[in-house]
């Protein structure tokens, strides 16, 4: 069964159409990245599919079931979904934010019980954050928090994790560290889809690239296929030989 | 560990109870402490807790640290329905008054929070300027009708101004079992409390549905802001001050939060109270101008605090 099935998806903002007619499928074990020039609507379709969006039409099915209509807490077990950038103002510590992972397993008046501390630990071993814990996340560095914010999204169990730019504004080191940490949860079979701004880093670990241009067009296969100095150089409107452009 | 910070909380509370059994002008005599100082201790516990409360809801609801139902107008809805009660004639003790006063509480606050969504994006300053706004109309809308009913002002300004005098014991026990249920029930719902302190976006991916969470929580504080107005007027900053200052001892995490910041609510308002009643005897300063003394300093220094997280 596919982790992930989209069909028919259509979005509008205002006037313009973003996204149109869009299907795709991701099984356990993908590493999907989503490109595309400002504009095309890759935050937006993370949105569509975790339904904080309702699209205008299409169907979105995770592990079988429809999104439409589905409560929080079901979607939350389903899929996880690291925005490109949470804040509060609150000093949480990283442990208490990774817990905060569990709060759609969890149900009143509760408080965490051993299965969220284990999930908890597990995430941030897995992360490489464990070593964090007792921090503030408000004192962490950009590359920190991301680590914290992806262990948080591994500890709602979710067979589809999805992800918004998780490396812009991290330096190289951690860019490198991030796509090598997505690539090992693909490969102990999640499903795993980020929007990436640089089309060079989709060679780290991706298995599968959709490439959105204007106005709802589309592309979707492998990243030797996508990953092609002529179809990237038309999706981002630059000459095909630009220094930009993987080779 | 969490133990010895909240008997720090207890031991707190017990201080400001005996500062304020002790504190006035008229002496030690039991008579006195039974009689008048025990039932106003009693309702200074019951409104700081309820404002305590209301400001951890709406702070962490909100993801905004500037939040508390005084700054978002919520306590000038609720006062402004008193007063209208008061004109009509309904009894402070008739559940009609409690529902009067609630339903003025909740729609100033939704009316604050349209309004700061309407104004784009839900900016902590936006939330602000629109209970400013929100707060400013009511309170003219109050003043225009005590100027209009000329023989009842004096009483009822003593009530928008905020202090704790004579409460009625049947208004103090409907408002304290109110706040009681207002905090049970958030306490139950901690996790979901949370997960809207990193914002509705969040929450939602998380597994919380942020309309009815804000609602939920909206309509908690509001409860407790109207039973606390109910007892003591228009008492401010007690809700914006707690929390901050809980969160220093226990932690963002409303799991202690909820029902910490309603002891510190009560320890709080109960020793601006005594303070207000030893600063000048015989005569008496209410506890809300205590309150707006330590805590607009307080709203500045925050203010402060927040534009540079920013830069």
């Amino acid at each position: 069964m596919p982790a992930l099935k989209v069909s028919g998806l259509t979005f509008s903002y205002g006037p313009a159409t973003l996204i149109k007619d869009l299907g795709f499928e991701l099984r356990p074990g993908d590493f999907m990245c989503v490109l595309g020039p400002n504009g095309s609507g890759k935050s937006t379709l993370l949105k569509l599919l975790t339904g904080f969006i309702k699209p205008a039409a299409g169907a979105v099915t995770l592990a079988g079931e429809s999104t439409a209509g589905m409560a929080a807490g079901r979607l939350a077990r389903l899929a996880a979904y690291v925005p490109s950038e949470t804040t509060t103002p609150y000093d949480f510590s990283v442990r208490e934010m990774v817990l905060m992972g569990r709060t759609a397993r969890s149900g009143f008046w509760r408080g965490y019980s051993r299965a969220d501390e284990e999930a908890a630990d597990r995430a941030l071993a897995e992360t490489g954050a464990a070593r964090l814990a007792a921090r503030s996340v408000n004192t962490l560095s950009t590359g920190e928090r991301q680590l914290v914010f992806i262990a948080q999204a591994l500890a709602q169990e979710a067979k589809l994790l999805l992800l918004d730019e998780p490396t812009s504004h991290l330096d190289l080191k951690y860019k490198a560290a991030v796509m090598a940490l997505l690539a090992s949860l693909a490969g102990r079979n999640l499903a795993v889809a980020a929007v990436l701004h640089e089309p060079a880093l989709a060679r780290l670990g991706c298995n599968k690239a959709l490439l959105l241009g204007r106005e709802g067009d589309y592309s979707f296969g492998s990243v030797p296929e996508m990953i092609s100095p002529v179809r990237l150089a038309a999706v981002y409107g630059l000459p095909e030989n630009s220094p930009l452009l993987p080779k | 560990m969490a133990n010895s910070k909240l008997s720090l909380l207890f031991l707190a509370l017990a201080a400001a109870c005996l500062f304020s059994l002790a504190a006035g002008p008229a002496g030690l005599s039991p008579d006195i402490i039974l009689n008048l100082r025990l039932p106003r201790t009693l309702a200074a516990l019951a409104v700081g807790a309820g404002l305590g409360l209301a400001g951890a809801l709406f702070q962490g609801v909100l993801k905004n640290p500037l939040s508390d139902p005084y700054i978002l107008g919520t306590s000038s809805g609720a006062t402004a329905a008193a007063v209208f009660c008061f004109l009509a004639g309904i009894e402070r003790t008739s559940p009609v008054f409690f529902i009067a006063v609630f339903a003025g509480a909740f729609g100033a606050t939704f009316l604050s929070y349209w309004l700061a969504r309407a104004a784009g994006r839900l900016s902590d300053a936006a939330l602000v300027l629109a209970g400013v706004a929100v707060s400013a109309f009511l309170s003219a809308v109050v003043m225009l009708t005590l100027s209009a009913a000329r023989e009842r002002s004096f009483s009822l300004l003593y009530f928008v101004l905020g202090g704790l005098y004579a409460v009625e014991p049947g208004v103090m026990l409907f408002s304290g079992a109110i706040i009681l249920a207002a905090v049970i029930f958030s306490m139950a719902r901690w996790r979901a409390l949370d997960a809207m302190s990193l914002g509705a976006e969040k929450a939602y991916h998380l597994g919380a549905n942020p309309e009815r969470e804000r609602l939920v929580f909206f309509g908690l504080a509001c409860a407790a802001t109207s039973a606390a107005v109910a007892m003591g007027g228009t008492i401010g900053f007690v809700g914006l001050m707690t929390p901050h200052i809980i969160r220093l001892v226990t932690g963002p995490s409303a799991r202690v939060l909820v029902p910490a910041a309603a002891l510190g609510g009560a320890a709080l308002l109960t020793a601006a109270d005594a303070a207000g009643r030893s600063l000048f005897p015989p005569s008496e300063v209410p506890a809300g101008v205590i309150m707006a003394l330590a805590g607009a300093p307080f709203f500045m220094w925050l203010l402060w605090k927040n534009s540079r997280g920013r830069n």
